[in-house]
């Protein structure tokens, strides 16, 4: 799907500021936090599920956004997802360091997968879908589920494995044969 | 010596990428991360390959941190002025060749003492290391051989409410806890004895961040924050 003229822009902006960020311009990280918190404080709150530790990483994460923008590559990555998985990698060390912490997650039946359903869905309106979320779908009900629920509400092994109530091998089978067939079809694209 | 990765090891790259992972296994892959380039640079393609599905997440009203970032910023350019590198220049203890190869060194790869049976530094009684990670974190640390004492200052380090925890990595890229050290000033760690033979020239210290309780830990739980090598002098 081609990408509107209104996307390419704004993704175009948001690397020039990046590369601005990258040679040391503190307006231009100001400009990138005004344009993308509310974004990445929804990766941030979306895997802690907790508000206050999401504003901690929140914070962290700009500041690795100050250190790291150097190595953003306009052509290989698209500025806000570069952003979503520096937001998402930091929530998920936290997490995995406060594991007790964590409330349980929403149950996958009802809120959770309407959520990331129609986050998806509204998505493949959007003018960024790209061919992870084709070969997303295309994997089995359970492989998509437990992948979805790793990368969206950062799940562990042993979380999935309480979530979807099935033993903890069936999971880990699950994000494995997931994971090689999302190598295969990507790679097929 | 390019070997290709087991299978188990490509599937823990995907694993550790999409971040699934806890405790041991998270730990191990974490260590791998740091010992071997060919996994680092698998998990890398993986993080790239899931990288556009982060355009799902839906946006929430954010919290007005962009002042506490701003102060952040401002402390580290403070700090500046005490840079790791005028620090061992200053210092007579370093003479201005090795200073420089100091500044270079940003080691990933664990240390090569396959056939060198580990004789700990027998000429030397003073060791040093310069441990820098990104951005400006840098600690600096000298080793008194007689003593078998660790003397580190934590010249910058990123404000966290977790603990700086102080490795060692032996022969095979695995880390060895040295216990917390401060995150602001001076530490002074004694070098538990089997822990001893791992102090060679050439062998990699690292510092990770840490929650304070459980401490030393078996194994860190994140990627380190900071690596370096030891000199003998």
């Amino acid at each position: 799907m081609p990408e509107s003229r209104g996307a390419v822009l704004r993704r175009d902006e948001l690397s020039d500021l990046l590369a601005s960020v990258a040679a040391g311009d503190r307006r231009a990280l100001a400009s990138v936090y005004d344009r993308t918190s509310a974004k990445l404080f929804g990766v941030c709150v979306r895997i802690t599920r907790d508000h206050s530790a999401a504003e901690d990483i929140l914070q962290q994460v700009y500041i690795k956004v100050w250190d790291k923008a150097e190595r953003f590559e306009r052509d290989l990555a698209s500025p806000i997802t570069w952003l979503c998985a520096i937001a998402r990698n930091t929530a998920i060390d936290w997490v995995r360091k406060h594991a007790a912490a964590r409330p349980l997650p929403f149950d996958p039946d009802t809120a959770h997968d309407s959520e990331a359903m129609s986050a998806l869905e509204a998505l493949s309106e959007h003018d960024s879908r790209t061919a992870i979320f084709d070969c997303l779908e295309a994997l089995p009900p359970n492989q998509q589920k437990a992948i979805r629920l790793a990368f969206f509400d950062g799940s562990s092994h042993s979380e999935l494995a309480h979530i979807l109530k099935v033993p903890l091998g069936t999971t880990k089978s699950w994000i494995r044969r997931g994971l090689l067939q999302l190598r295969g079809c990507l790679q097929n694209d | 010596m390019t070997s290709a990765l087991t299978p188990e090891l490509d599937a823990m790259a995907g694993e550790l990428a999409l971040g699934v992972l806890e405790g041991e296994a998270r730990a191990k892959a974490l260590r791998m991360v740091l010992a071997n380039p060919e996994f680092a640079a698998r998990v890398a393609m993986w993080q790239q390959r899931l990288e556009p599905l982060g355009s799902a997440f839906s946006e929430v009203s954010p919290p007005a941190v962009w002042r506490a970032i701003e102060a952040e910023l401002d402390a580290r350019e403070r700090n500046k002025g005490v840079s790791s590198l005028r620090l061992w220049r200053g210092s007579a203890l370093v003479s201005g060749a090795i200073a420089a190869s100091l500044a270079a060194v940003m080691v990933l790869t664990p240390p090569q003492q396959a056939t060198v049976p580990p004789v700990s530094m027998p000429a030397a009684t003073t060791a040093i290391a310069q441990l820098s990670g990104e951005g400006d974190v840098v600690l600096a640390a000298e080793f008194d051989t007689r003593q078998q004492l660790i003397t580190i200052r934590a010249v910058t380090l990123p404000s966290s409410k977790l603990v700086p925890e102080l490795w060692v990595l032996d022969g095979a890229g695995v880390p060895r806890s040295l216990g917390l050290i401060r995150a602001g000033g001076t530490t002074s760690v004694t070098v538990p004895d089997d822990v001893r033979p791992l102090l060679v020239d050439g062998a990699i210290l690292a510092v990770s961040l840490e929650t304070a309780e459980g401490a030393p830990h078996a194994s860190p739980s994140s990627t380190p924050i900071a690596t370096g090598k030891i000199f003998a002098i």
